[in-house]
């Protein structure tokens, strides 16, 4: 009898089912687990309303930061809520469709009337409701966005970095430490996601002078060894991965099927950083993928890492991602939930809590390199140093700890954090 | 440089395959019972969906293959003994139009059965490769090349050898008067529409294979897949191989002219658009046949 | 045309002001976004309807079309301080023109490979859009940046969702009547006589080129017209709306609506946009609604020609004339 190839049931590991075996085991006892006021009484009051929207259909599921928020929230309403009042947390998912995620804004945010929106992660949902949210005064803490209007809002802050930092995090080991001359940034052709982020890749490495092109696939491209061949007649030495996770192990596997490990220095930015990604890739990448990670490794020993597995592991759903994303919405509703609790617990609106989130500034975690902060400005961008891992033997390994990245990008958000006082 | 054409070339006509095998199912169906079928996608993507199922469920490979061309003849014969002799009399165009109620259906009924996550469909014979013009090829693609060149010397032999082949010839030249010689009309379509759905299945298998098990982007794929058939003129196999292949092998190529790399997908639209210019060349207005 | 406004008619325009006045009243948030795109996508199916009715032609590029409309929109909008509606009806033109190029191998050719036409236009249409993408205030032709989509401008009046919605449905009231008034007039006879005989028509000294492409070019400009409307209404426009199965999908409920009433445009624009989003409020899976829409074109091909507004208008007037018999 013929065995399911492995590459199945692991993909589907990778792409939603359960991952929870795959995340190396805590010692379990509830030591680590630590949520809002940790009084392990349930709270009873009046609910606060808070809204997130995710994308999860084809091509890629970005669902991971709103289950961990809902994870998390569920445990602060466990132990205490917000001085007594439960969060009631609403996650719609925009399916990926612009006219559905407009929908959906404007019914969490004009129906429900949420206080603010935790998680959020998708590619379509910010550009459609950037506006709505500015118009509404309502804030977003996102954690898996992927397009520039999640950086250049003032009322969107976004705890993951995105394609711009985390790719040019990338580039810039692969010039440091592999020696690239020039580089293909394969995206997406979705407004504001894969030109944006690769338009910068191209002026970071101009600015190292050295080359950079790019080669944008329309999402719905069937044929991934065209986008493969175009890469090697293109002439370059690096690839640079700028995709979700499911296309972009698609393309490695077309790589793979033309023999091209070699041929090219593999590098991409954080999405395809997912425990059990090593079933799908098999032995043929190890040592050949390099990946820049936006948050913590998740089998660091960081007490905010530890009890982000702790609390997946417990108010988490089967079928939970616990990927980058998933850590990126705890520690934003975990962000939320600290804001939160220094409001005067009947005194909860929009506006208190838009102006609460607004005052979040030098809070610190394990799970990223630096300070976080928000802060009145015209654009966020509070997470852009990021670290190196080689994919090998199945799991990863750290080259490079905590580093910034140098880009005429970050000169806004340097001015910000220089007022606010706050240092990288 | 001249590798890098080879490569392309190659590529080129992997995916040409591709589209001149749904052609040819297209076209064996159209020919027969002068029905486009708009479905055939969807039932590739059903069967494709069903081997995926198959599989996680741990049947041996070639079991699972074979249900999978079974399940693509099961939805194609459904459609054809249930719905299409209800609309024999009708014009082709409403017999069309029929096929996409069907599309919607079973497009439906997938989603509804399998949600939305990434899957993936693998072939023993994606493993082997052979090094062609400096391109690796898997055997999975050569399969799928040879076989639609076998398809089509083979129609073309049974269509001429056969008896249920003249019989299929006689009613795609004149339904009624095929009728009136006593040709058994619901045998012979029967049996194309066996033949067109196994052609489905198979399809949709290689599909899931080489390019990605996605069940709406297999569904849409009849779109390209017409075009192929348009160049037969919804009538000839071996017009329909080489346009399916034409088109393939043009669309990989555009990759190397940089401005119009981007808009190589357009390829198959606007090779069946001048085509369907030039076969409309010289017809009058007046007495409009509606074919 | 020398007929007054009847009594009928007269009752008819009070009840569709009153629905333009209250609807937007009545509905949440939510709802009145997805009524405006219900309300948008029927006016665009009303061209499909006129093709498909009138001369029995099967426009499968629709949607495509749409996005033809929404496109030119949107570049006037970035480019000039044109007002919207002025926009609305370049893009509308626009639109139009496209619409009655393709009529270009219609007259020539019926049925089947018309409608193959179509699909291969709405093929293109798709990736065309896909590569290009939609203006959103940037520079060059295109008008695409990498940056937040600018304000697209609002009729004066109709800034906020709710003025919108009545802006939309005020619109659409126009063009249906342009559309009724097409069945009574010269286009409406010459089609007839083309769905009859083209060659009858044209002994009949009917020019039967400038009506078919007139059709063409009227049902395009009622799709460029929904398309400038969903610009307004959505604020931008992405590529992922436009594609050419959504096209196939707008013609199978066309049908199912009815093509040969303006209720069935209407009926259609709900099955569109209104049904999905009620199933996902619910937390049905909107697949179903495809399996739905599916049977439903069968049944309406096989034994419901006239579609949904057939059925229930039928109904209406079965009753009718029950009560007149009862009251006699």
């Amino acid at each position: 009898m013929k065995k399911i190839p492995d590459i199945l049931s692991a993909l589907a590991l990778v792409t939603g089912a359960m991952l929870l075996p795959a995340v190396p085991a805590v010692a379990d006892g509830h030591s680590d687990l630590s949520c809002g006021l940790n009084t392990g009484k349930a709270a009873t009051g009046e609910p606060i309303k808070v809204g997130g929207i995710n994308g999860n259909a084809p091509p890629g599921d970005f669902s991971g930061g709103t289950d961990a928020a809902a994870a998390y929230f569920d445990c602060v309403n466990a132990n205490g809520g917000i001085n007594g009042r439960p969060i009631q947390y609403i996650v719609e998912n925009d399916q990926w469709n612009p006219e559905l995620a407009g929908q959906v804004g404007t019914k969490l945010v004009k129906d429900e009337g949420v206080v603010a929106l935790v998680g959020n992660g998708s590619v379509v949902s910010m550009a459609v409701n950037a506006k709505l949210y500015a118009d509404e005064g309502v804030m977003a803490m996102a954690s898996a966005c992927a397009i520039s209007d999640c950086y250049e809002n003032a009322n969107i802050v976004s705890t993951n970095q995105g394609p711009l930092p985390s790719g040019i995090g990338a580039l810039k080991f692969a010039i440091e430490e592999l020696g690239s001359k020039h580089a293909a940034c394969i995206g997406f052709n979705i407004p504001n996601n894969g030109g944006w982020a690769c338009d910068w890749m191209n002026k970071y490495m101009e600015s190292k002078g050295l080359q950079g092109s790019s080669i944008l696939m329309d999402p719905t491209a069937v044929d991934l060894n065209s986008i493969y061949l175009q890469a090697l007649a293109e002439g370059v030495d690096t690839i640079l991965l700028m995709l979700p996770a499911g296309p972009a192990i698609g393309l490695l596997k077309v790589a793979e099927e033309q023999g091209g490990r070699d041929q090219f220095k593999w590098v991409s930015p954080t999405p395809i950083y997912e425990p059990g990604v090593g079933n799908v890739l098999g032995d043929y990448w190890s040592g050949h993928l390099y990946v820049n990670i936006e948050l913590a490794q998740y089998d660091s020993d960081g007490p905010d890492n530890k009890n982000w597995i702790a609390v997946t592991k417990k108010y988490g759903k089967d079928g939970d991602r616990l990927d980058t994303f998933s850590q990126s919405g705890f520690i934003s509703a975990k962000f939320f939930t600290d804001a939160l609790l220094k409001l005067d617990p009947a005194k909860i609106d929009r506006a208190s809590v838009s102006e609460a989130i607004k005052q979040i500034v030098n809070v610190e975690s394990d799970l990223l390199c630096g300070p976080y902060y928000v802060g009145d400005a015209d654009r966020h961008m509070p997470n852009h140093a990021g670290r190196m891992v080689l994919y090998k033997d199945g799991g990863f390994e750290t080259v490079r700890d905590c580093y910034d990245i140098d880009t005429s990008y970050l000169d806004p958000i340097r001015a910000q954090e220089k007022a606010l006082g706050v240092t990288q | 440089m001249l590798k890098i054409y080879g490569l392309f070339l190659v590529s080129g006509l992997a995916v040409g395959s591709l589209y001149a095998l749904g052609g040819i199912g297209l076209v064996i169906l159209h020919r027969s019972t002068g029905v486009l079928n708009f479905a055939y996608g969807a039932i590739a993507a059903a069967s494709a969906m069903f081997c995926w199922q198959l599989v996680t469920w741990e049947f041996p490979g070639p079991v699972a293959w074979c249900l999978t061309i079974v399940a693509g003849v099961f939805l194609s014969v459904l459609y054809g003994r249930l719905i299409a002799p209800g609309l024999a009399w009708r014009e082709p165009a409403v017999k069309a139009v029929a096929t996409i109620g069907y599309t919607l259906i079973l497009l439906g009924l997938i989603g509804f059965i399998w949600d939305d996550s990434p899957r993936k469909l693998e072939l023993p014979t994606d493993k082997i490769g052979v090094w062609i013009l400096g391109v690796r090829v898997t055997v999975t693609r050569l399969i799928a090349l040879a076989s639609s060149i076998v398809v089509v010397i083979g129609m073309i032999r049974f269509l001429e050898r056969t008896r249920i082949g003249l019989n299929m010839r006689a009613l795609a030249d004149n339904r009624d008067h095929a009728a009136l010689l006593g040709i058994p009309v619901v045998k012979v379509e029967t049996m194309a529409w066996t033949i067109s759905g196994a052609l489905a299945g198979f399809t949709g298998l290689l599909f899931g294979d080489l390019v990605r098990l996605d069940p709406t982007v297999i569904t849409f794929m009849v779109i390209p897949a017409t075009a192929a058939a348009i160049c037969g003129r919804l009538e000839s196999l071996p017009l329909t191989l080489i346009g399916g292949l034409a088109i393939g092998v043009l669309e990989a190529m555009l990759t190397l002219y940089k401005p119009l790399a981007p808009l190589r997908t357009m390829t198959p639209f606007i090779v069946a658009g001048l085509v369907i210019f030039w076969m409309q060349r010289g017809q009058r207005l007046t007495f409009v046949r509606d074919r | 045309m020398a007929r007054r406004i009847s009594g009928k008619n007269f009752i008819t325009l009070a009840v569709v002001l009153m629905v333009i006045w209250l609807l937007p009243l009545l509905l949440s948030s939510l709802w009145v976004k997805v009524v405006t795109s219900a309300v948008i996508f029927s006016l665009a199916a009303t061209g499909v309807s006129i093709l498909f009715a009138q001369l029995g032609l099967i426009n499968l590029s629709q949607v495509a079309l749409i996005g033809v409309g929404g496109w030119v929109l949107l570049r006037l909008n970035y480019a000039t301080g044109l007002p919207f509606t002025v926009s609305l009806l370049a893009g509308g033109i626009v639109a139009a023109i496209i619409g009655a190029v393709f009529a270009l191998p219609a007259v020539r050719m019926r049925g089947l490979y018309l409608a193959l036409v179509t699909l291969m236009a709405a093929g293109a249409l798709q990736i065309l859009f896909n590569a290009f993408q939609f203006p959103n205030g940037g520079e060059g032709f295109w008008g695409v940046a990498q940056q937040s989509a600018g304000d697209v401008r609002r009729p004066f009046l109709a800034q906020t969702d709710g003025a919108y919605l009545r802006y939309v449905m005020l619109v659409v009231a126009i063009c249906f009547t342009i559309v009724g008034m097409h069945r009574f007039a010269a286009p409406g006879r010459a089609w007839a006589m083309i769905r009859q005989s083209e060659a009858n028509a044209m002994a009949a000294g009917v020019n039967v080129t400038f009506y078919k492409t007139w059709a063409f070019a009227l049902s395009g400009f009622l799709a460029g017209i929904s398309g400038g409307l969903l610009a307004g209404a959505l604020q931008q426009l992405d590529a992922r709306t436009f594609v050419a199965g959504d096209s196939i999908l707008l013609f199978a409920l066309s049908i199912v609506g009815g093509a040969y009433h303006w209720l069935g445009a209407i009926i259609a624009g709900l099955l569109f946009k209104l049904l999905p989003a009620l199933f996902n409020d619910f937390g049905i899976s909107a697949d179903l609604t495809l399996v739905i829409f599916g049977i439903a074109l069968l049944h309406a091909i096989i034994t419901a020609p006239k579609g949904i507004s057939g059925q229930i208008l039928a109904g209406i007037s079965s009753l009718a004339a029950r009560r007149r018999v009862s009251r006699d």
